[in-house]
């Protein structure tokens, strides 16, 4: 089953590059980290108890549902044993946590990497394939309509409460706009909002993505990050990165291994997990990791090794060279004599 | 009538049924000393908090913060240091943990928050960088590892607890995890948490 799908990937992307990047696109693509807004919490989405109820609110609410238990989709759209929000904090609300209401406003995007436009359903299949080692639920399909729904809804009610407006409903869109994005053309605010908000540079919402960190003095070191992560992490994480199950739940998650996401997401780069720790971790923050722990921390969980890009195409280093050429990440790199990916998990849900 | 007669025939068996655990599971001689505060199953009683499901990890890590001074307490502190000897102290910590039934379990977006302390449980408020306590303490809370279950855990001890964290009182969490946390709830807050903590069975 599985070689059947691999074969004409392989085949297609000999022939044709393009087309096998359009089989396989890559939606990881690093998003520009931003400095850091005055005020963090100067938008808030609004209550989940405020969902509507109807049709709209269910698909609402269905969104939140699967972004909070994804693990519901464990073994037919996820591989892993995460969770959106453990990536996406406080259910996908927190400023520079990368925050479904600043994306939802992004997209469609343009990438000139490989001339397309990514509608912002799209880009949450990127994460079901890569962060969650899964395989996207089709667009159209109940589970997009739902999360974008969600997302979208997020960023209107807490633009409308932004603007006084806390007694109006976020106005329902159908499930072909809601996918789309709010960076779309056909995207208009409503009326009382008009005019108010500024819809030039809406993809750069404060809060969106990662909070911009200064590069470490040193070179970021996976060796010291192993102290870093012994002292810091270990008590959540687990001395093997495994995460933490209770009653059977996955609770805290795998930071790499079998269960944790693969060689092709955006967080096994070392930049990015580095924002994402520096600004997030530990969890609670009763402790503030300096810029150089943060950097080495991140080289340390990023090269140990996790499943397999699904891009994979037979051979390490083309496949390092097609799609990690560029970025900060120790795919096909050598760490401790071995080569990272050479012993990949396998990628995708396993039966 | 009919009913009457089967309910009681289930109760005799249930009855039987906690019998037979309880044989298999005989408290080890060292932890007798424990039952007058905690109870004979780790239950709780008005002189000490429920122990039965905390992790064996939790519960020895707790002992030696007793003895440590980061925790104190005058009934507390002399039991825990005639427990420095882990000999004594693992088979204690195992019964315990072994003890206790499992709540019905909620996962992450399951309920629609009931109240603001369920709220604060399943989603945090990121107004005021609370974390939802689910995070840590899983579903239901029923914790593992480092972290302590706290279902059916006492209301005013749970309070007692957050309370000691905001004063500096209570001490020894890995990376201040917990104090950090507790400084951002208010009053109010910990009184809810407590309660409705007490009540998940
Ligand atoms: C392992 C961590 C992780 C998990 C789990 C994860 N994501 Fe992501 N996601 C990221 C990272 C990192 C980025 C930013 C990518 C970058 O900079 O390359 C991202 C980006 C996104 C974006 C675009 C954000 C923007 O501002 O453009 C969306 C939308 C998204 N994820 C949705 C989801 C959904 C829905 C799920 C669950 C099905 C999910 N993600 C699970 C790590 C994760
Ligand atoms: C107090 C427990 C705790 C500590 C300590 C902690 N984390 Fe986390 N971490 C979490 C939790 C919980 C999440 C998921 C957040 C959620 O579900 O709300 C998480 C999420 C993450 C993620 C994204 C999810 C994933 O699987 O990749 C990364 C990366 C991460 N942590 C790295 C670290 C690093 C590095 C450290 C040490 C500097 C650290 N964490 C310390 C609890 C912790
Ligand atoms: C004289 C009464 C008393 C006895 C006997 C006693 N304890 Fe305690 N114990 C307490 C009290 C009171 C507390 C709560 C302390 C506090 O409020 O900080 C406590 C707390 C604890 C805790 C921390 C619980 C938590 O949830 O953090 C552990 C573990 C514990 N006791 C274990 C034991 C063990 C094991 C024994 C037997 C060897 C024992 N205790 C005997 C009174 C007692
Ligand atoms: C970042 C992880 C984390 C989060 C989030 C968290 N806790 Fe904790 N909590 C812990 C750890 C670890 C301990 C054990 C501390 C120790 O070893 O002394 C603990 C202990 C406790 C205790 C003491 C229990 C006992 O038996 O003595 C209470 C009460 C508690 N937490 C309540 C909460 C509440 C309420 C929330 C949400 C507002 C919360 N916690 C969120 C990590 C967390």
């Amino acid at each position: 089953m599985r070689s059947n799908r691999i074969w004409p990937m392989i085949l297609l992307w000999c022939a044709l590059p393009n087309l096998a990047q359009a089989v396989y696109p890559d939606m990881q693509e690093e998003i520009a980290t931003q400095p850091k807004a005055a005020d963090e919490h100067y938008f808030t989405p609004r209550d989940l108890s405020r969902i509507p109820s109807g049709a709209f609110g269910d698909k609402v609410r269905k969104g939140y549902e699967l972004f909070v238990n994804t693990q519901q989709l464990k073994g037919r759209y996820v591989g892993n044993t995460l969770n959106c929000t453990n990536c996406h904090l406080d259910a996908g609300t927190k400023a520079y946590a990368a925050p479904m209401w600043a994306a939802y406003l992004a997209y469609p995007a343009f990438r000139k990497k490989d001339n397309r436009v990514n509608n912002f359903a799209e880009r949450i299949q990127g994460c079901f394939n890569y962060s969650m080692n899964g395989k996207a639920p089709a667009l159209d399909s109940p589970e997009l309509v739902a999360m974008s729904a969600y997302s979208y809804w997020l960023l209107m009610g807490g633009l409308l409460d932004m603007f006084g407006m806390q007694d109006k409903p976020v106005p329902e869109l159908d499930d072909k706009h809601l996918q789309l994005g709010g960076n779309d053309e056909s995207f208009v605010l409503p009326g009382p909002l008009a005019g108010r908000v500024k819809m030039a540079g809406r993809e750069h919402m404060p809060g969106r993505a990662f909070a911009t960190l200064a590069r470490p003095p040193e070179d970021a070191s996976p060796s010291r990050g192993q102290q870093v992560y012994s002292q810091y992490c270990a008590v959540c994480h687990g001395d093997q990165g495994q995460g933490r199950e209770m009653a059977d739940v996955p609770v805290l998650p795998a930071l790499w291994g079998a269960q944790s996401y693969n060689w092709g997401a955006g967080m096994h780069r070392v930049n990015t997990a580095a924002t994402f720790i520096f600004e997030n971790m530990p969890l609670g923050k009763g402790v503030q990791l300096s810029v150089q722990e943060a950097w080495d921390v991140a080289a340390f969980i990023n090269s140990r090794e996790r499943p397999q890009d699904p891009r994979f195409n037979g051979d390490l280093s083309s496949t390092a060279k097609a799609f990690h050429g560029a970025d900060q990440g120790y795919y096909g790199k050598t760490v401790d004599g071995k080569a990272l990916g050479s012993q990949a998990f396998p990628s995708g849900i396993q039966p | 009538m009919r009913s009457v007669r089967m309910a009681a025939a289930l109760m005799v068996l249930d009855a039987g049924l906690a019998g037979m655990v309880w044989a298999q599971e005989q408290a080890p001689r060292e932890a007798q000393p424990c039952f007058a505060c905690h109870g004979e199953r780790g239950q709780g009683t008005t002189q000490g908090p429920m122990l039965a499901g905390l992790s064996t990890q939790y519960i020895e890590a707790q002992i030696d913060h007793f003895i440590s001074g980061q925790r104190s307490n005058p009934l507390m502190t002399p039991m825990a240091q005639a427990y420095t000897d882990l000999q004594l102290r693992r088979p204690v910590a195992t019964y315990f943990a072994s003890q206790g039934k499992l709540p019905e379990l909620h996962v992450r977006g399951q309920l629609q928050a009931g109240s603001a302390a369920e709220r604060l449980y399943y989603q945090g408020d990121i107004t005021r960088g609370i974390p939802a306590c689910y995070s840590c303490h899983g579903p239901s809370a029923v914790g593992g590892g480092p972290f302590p279950r706290l279902a059916g855990q006492q209301a005013d001890y749970v309070s007692a607890q957050l309370l000691a964290w905001q004063k500096g009182e209570r001490k020894g969490d890995p990376g201040n995890m917990m104090a950090a946390i507790a400084k951002r709830l208010s009053a109010e807050d910990i009184q809810a948490l407590g309660r409705y903590l007490a009540a998940i069975q």
